[in-house]
């Protein structure tokens, strides 16, 4: 079995002493950071990217995964403890997690979440394994308009799953897409929106952008609107089990969970906040006992952490095989390829495949080393958690001026920071979020390079977009995602989504 | 004209503004046409599209109620970019020790009720820490002190 190899390299790849270290360092920071209330896989990933920049590529790559595991772990502890999400993919874990917290089951539901994960992370990297390849060979077919079609599927599913207003999130991705066109236009050589700034002739530094719209507003908001102290409620280890009838309500959500999330990782736009969603409403639709939920049902804990965590890891086969990120996470896992100097893509898999099975096995690594950091060490995380807020944003915020720093010495990045925190924090107070806005940013200059091949390739006639099957079915759908967004039935459900918030 | 969700009606107009500097400033830029794209065909459609969804934002922002904006507050926002800018601007110059107990003593202000003794003493650990982590860890090439 030729995937059987595939994954040997990887493990011999990420199995050295090194990357194992590097691995554990990544995914203990991101739980870390994760565990703090209010701060999700996002802004997590944006504090600790720089940290990773003097790595080699390799190490740098599984240790951003270890942190985004970690966080989305970590953010899953804060919602059973706290009933506080760290971003929108924990509220359903708030939801029933917290109920069973509540009822002492505390224990029971951390240990399914770490369970269900680490199954679901499993499968989840066999599931790369298995198709990773054969979707590769695909991306070979794929020609500029198929590309553009397919980033236009994903904005606007972006824009779908975006909190909030309908118009203000396509607003955000079309800033987004401006920005990420400032610097130098690569076909003419011209500067565009430069401002006469040296600084920015080789477009928007990522790190200032993500820092100051993510890390730094947060901190912000925190301030301005201190969040209320909650009630934490509190474990011991011998509880951690969880009883017969909690493991025999589990093991069937968690494995429905895995294999929705497996599968809506892989579409445009999916990812971890979908696939825990969608978890959610299909163990409510099909339990025998839909009344249980929203008072502690361990299948509402155990599907959509499965799903979410077996989305977090297939969202990466469109970004390693097509070299397109789905979700605004994988924007960000894409801008730090890029500052490592690799252009994520088909071609990774056959020029580096150390790197790609490397990361691969990583993985399941991560995985597993979260569940061994995670339950018997569940003492210190809430721990964290009572470390007063006053000490820890100032240190936070001396974390993301150093990172900055550490990747360039001009002044000019910090100027780039505020500025950012600033538009931030005007995006804050007029109700518009900001993610979607990254996956623009990074999206951009692609959009713009296959838009043009395309109209180039057809002299300008833009019939080409429905002449080739792939680039046409890939419109079709997202017309139906359109038609979908309008539909009122449709935009009443979405709201009502967010609205458990 | 009554303004129903202030919200929308400013993002609407950021959005305009936002456009409107985009077709401003990219005006000048070659647009091309279709079969032969300019550096200006992509990034004026954008604008233009902003600019769009600007106005239909503001006028619906005067028919339908909507939330209002959250007060500003001036503090925390204020010190939080006091901190990084006595932080970015004077590192070079005045070395990471100083630079990093700025920081922190900016940021700290940022709340109310600030315990002067509890925050000095946290800026100097974490300074010494950030010395002994990013310069002598991770060799990060980062001035220590003023003068060199």
């Amino acid at each position: 079995m030729e995937v059987f190899e595939h994954l040997a390299t990887g493990f011999m790849a990420a199995g050295s002493l090194e990357n194992l270290m590097f691995c554990l360092i990544g995914t203990v920071l991101g739980t870390l950071i994760g565990v703090l209330p209010g701060i999700g896989p996002i802004p997590a990933l944006a504090i600790l990217l720089p940290i990773t920049f003097g790595l080699d590529p390799l190490s740098s790559l599984i240790m951003l995964a270890g942190i985004y595991y970690g966080a989305q772990y970590g953010g899953s502890t804060t919602s059973i403890l706290v009933n506080m999400p760290g971003e929108a993919s924990s509220v359903v874990t708030c939801i029933e997690g917290h109920q069973m917290a509540r009822k002492g089951r505390a224990g029971a539901a951390l240990a399914i979440a770490a369970l269900g994960s680490f199954f679901a992370g499993t499968i989840g990297t066999v599931f790369i394994a298995a198709f990773g390849p054969p979707l590769a060979s695909i991306a070979q077919q794929f020609n500029s308009p198929d590309y553009f079609a397919l980033m236009l599927l994903g904005l606007v599913m972006a824009i779908v799953l975006a909190h909030g207003s309908v118009l203000k999130a396509v607003a955000m991705v079309l800033m987004g897409l401006l920005l990420g066109l400032v610097g130098t236009d690569i076909n003419t050589g011209l500067t565009r929106y430069t401002f006469s700034l040296s600084g920015l002739w080789e477009g928007i530094d990522f790190l200032p952008l993500v820092l100051g719209l993510f890390g730094i507003v947060e901190i912000i908001r925190n301030l301005e609107n201190p969040p209320p102290p909650r009630e934490t409620i509190s474990t011991r280890m011998r509880d951690l089990w969880p009883n017969k009838q909690e493991f025999r309500d589990s093991i069937p959500a968690a494995l429905r969970g895995t294999g929705l999330g497996s599968i809506l990782g892989i579409l445009p736009g999916g990812g971890a906040v979908l696939a825990s969603f969608a978890s959610y409403t299909l163990e409510k639709k099909i339990s025998k006992n839909p009344r249980k939920f929203g008072h502690g049902a361990v299948e509402g804990v155990a599907g959509p952490e499965s799903a979410n965590n077996a989305a977090a890891q297939t969202s990466f086969i469109p970004l390693l095989t097509l070299g397109i990120p789905s979700n605004p996470i994988m924007a960000i896992m894409m801008g730090a390829m890029i500052i490592q100097g690799i252009q994520p893509g088909a071609a990774v898999m056959t020029t580096r495949p150390d790197l790609f099975w490397g990361m691969v096995a990583s993985m399941w690594i991560g995985n597993l080393m979260l569940v061994v950091i995670n339950l018997p060490m569940i003492g210190i995380w809430v721990k964290l958690l009572s470390v007063p807020y006053r000490l820890l944003y100032p240190a936070i915020l001396l974390f993301c001026a150093i990172g900055v720093y550490s990747t360039s010495t001009e002044p000019f990045m910090m100027v780039l920071m505020i500025v950012f925190t600033v538009f931030g924090y005007v995006l804050h107070k007029l109700g518009c979020e900001p993610a979607p806005m990254v996956l623009g940013f990074i999206l951009g200059p692609l959009m713009e390079e296959n838009l043009r091949r395309s109209l180039v390739i057809s002299r300008g006639n833009p019939s080409i977009f429905i002449d080739r099957p792939i680039s046409a079915t890939l419109l079709v759908a997202t017309v139906l995602m359109i038609g979908l967004i309008v539909l009122p039935q449709f935009r009443k459900t979405r709201e009502e989504a967010f609205q458990e918030e | 004209m009554v303004i129903k969700s202030p919200q929308d009606f400013g993002a609407g107009i950021l959005f305009i503004l936002f456009g409107a500097i985009g077709l401003f400033v990219g005006s000048d830029l070659t647009f091309g046409s279709a079969r032969n794209m300019g550096p200006g065909y992509f990034p004026m459609i954008i604008c233009g599209l902003i600019a769009l969804i600007g106005v239909i934002v503001t006028v619906k922002s005067l028919a339908i109620e909507g939330p209002a904006i959250e007060r500003i507050q001036f503090r925390p926002i204020i010190f939080i970019l006091l901190a990084i800018a006595a932080f970015g601007l004077l590192i070079a110059q005045i070395g990471a020790v100083i630079s990093s107990i700025l920081l922190i003593m900016f940021a700290a202000y940022a709340r109310r009720g600030v315990n002067l003794v509890e925050t000095v003493i946290f800026a100097v650990t974490t300074a010494a820490l950030v010395v002994i982590i990013f310069v002598y860890g991770l060799g990060q090439p980062m001035p220590v002190w003023w003068g060199r």
